[in-house]
């Protein structure tokens, strides 16, 4: 049986709790009766002082590299490219040597260019969903303004790499969901994988 | 500027207070920056919560959005500029006074962010009218806002008022919205069309291509 109110009633103890959260004594009160609470409607001294978004707010995409700029997880399949909403992201690749072979660099096929447009950029998260090598993921950092849209706010490949490090930073669960389904991955194609080691440089 | 820094610092020591005629008025015009108050779409509504009490926008100077381009310095185009409301736009930054700004918020109003490849939308609102400071974001968050504020402040006192005047002034011709979209598509005098300017110059695959 449900009670009718309950719910405003709720909604009502959010307000107040907003509401002395607003206030230093209101804090200390409700430090005193054991509720949790955050700074409430202070304003942010914006250039001294910075919101602590939660984790999962996102801004623009980065590219993912595992411990040098060079082992990026990028193997330019392109799908971001193709599935990107606004169409802000550019990809040329994969690199190829003078005969048409694809370049490889650890073990994996690597994009020439990767250029994202931040201007043109709507934060869908789309790119980071599709992508099988979780090489893209979202970054967390906003203050971009500047006079030059095609000089600034176009970002090449440079500009996206970001370490793996970076990432488990800003975002730890994710950071941990992404690794332990890379490991699952690495696990699964390990074991056939090495039987099939010493066939392949002797056709090579 | 004029007056030597480390003097300058040693006379305030002394209560003495030496300025020049730019510095004041720059001062005085960075930190009294009127928005115009419009909003196009839902970038306004993040120009909304900066302008309320958790980012106050008050602190920079710049909390009187003006009803009346009349009023107003600055032009914060927020939003998606659709092409039958771009002629309004150029009519309001017309209208303001000078010297004036433009920041231009958001991804619709840079480039046309997810309509970019509509057929309705403005591909940029610098395509009529000097842009100063672009946002990108979709939204930007109010502090990106602010830090573009910031960033606009900054270019202000970093030029001398008489430039500022002769340069942010002027009218912009005012397209015409007609059947096959806007009139002219662009001004030629504030922009040009990029052709392909994230691809390779030169492609080494056509010697593969050729056998």
């Amino acid at each position: 049986m449900t009670i009718l109110g309950v719910g405003v009633l709720k909604g009502l103890g959010v307000t107040l709790k907003t509401f002395l959260e607003t206030y230093p004594w209101g804090r200390v009160l409700l430090r005193a009766v054991g509720i949790p609470s955050a700074n409430g409607l202070v304003t942010i001294q914006y250039p001294d002082e910075r919101q602590q978004h939660s984790e999962r707010f996102r801004y623009f995409p980065f590219l993912v590299y595992d411990k040098t700029p060079d082992d990026l997880r990028c193997v330019s399949c392109k799908i971001c490219e193709q599935e990107c909403p606004p169409a802000c992201i550019h990809i040329v690749g994969p690199a190829k040597d003078e005969q048409g072979r694809p370049l490889k660099a650890h073990g994996r096929t690597y994009p020439v260019k990767f250029d994202i447009d931040m201007a043109i950029c709507m934060s869908c998260r789309i790119c980071v969903d599709v992508c099988p090598f979780d090489a893209i993921e979202m970054d967390n950092q906003y203050e971009f303004a500047s006079p030059d849209r095609f000089g600034r706010l176009v970002f090449d490949k440079q500009q996206l790499l970001k370490s793996a490090e970076y990432f488990k930073q800003i975002k730890p669960s994710e950071a941990a969901e992404v690794d332990a389904r890379l490991a699952a991955k690495q696990a699964k194609t390990a074991p056939p994988a090495k039987p099939a080691v010493p066939p392949n440089p002797s056709s090579a | 500027m004029a007056v030597d820094q480390g003097l300058q610092s040693e006379l305030q020591k002394q209560g003495v207070y030496l300025t020049t005629w730019d510095q004041l008025a720059n001062w005085g015009r960075s930190n009294s920056i009127w928005p115009l108050q419009f909003g196009l779409a839902c970038c306004a509504i993040e120009m909304i919560a900066t302008a309320a009490s958790r980012y106050d926008i008050a602190r920079f100077g710049s909390e009187l959005f003006r009803a009346s381009p009349r009023q107003a310095d600055l032009m914060i185009v927020a939003g998606t500029v659709t092409k039958k409301m771009a002629p309004q736009v150029v009519r309001l930054y017309n209208q303001m006074a000078e010297p004036k700004y433009v920041i231009s918020m958001g991804a619709c109003a840079t480039s046309g962010g997810p309509f970019h490849t509509g057929y309705n939308v403005l591909k940029g609102i610098d395509r009529y009218i000097p842009v100063d400071v672009y946002i990108p974001g979709c939204p930007p968050t109010p502090q990106a806002l602010l830090e573009g504020l910031m960033k606009l402040q900054e270019r202000i006192r970093s030029r001398p008022f008489g430039a500022a005047m002769d340069e942010k002034r002027g009218e912009y011709p005012v397209p015409e919205f007609g059947k096959a979209g806007l009139e002219p598509r662009y001004n030629p005098d504030m922009f040009q069309p990029r052709k392909g300017w994230w691809e390779e110059p030169a492609k080494p695959a056509t010697p593969s291509s050729t056998p």
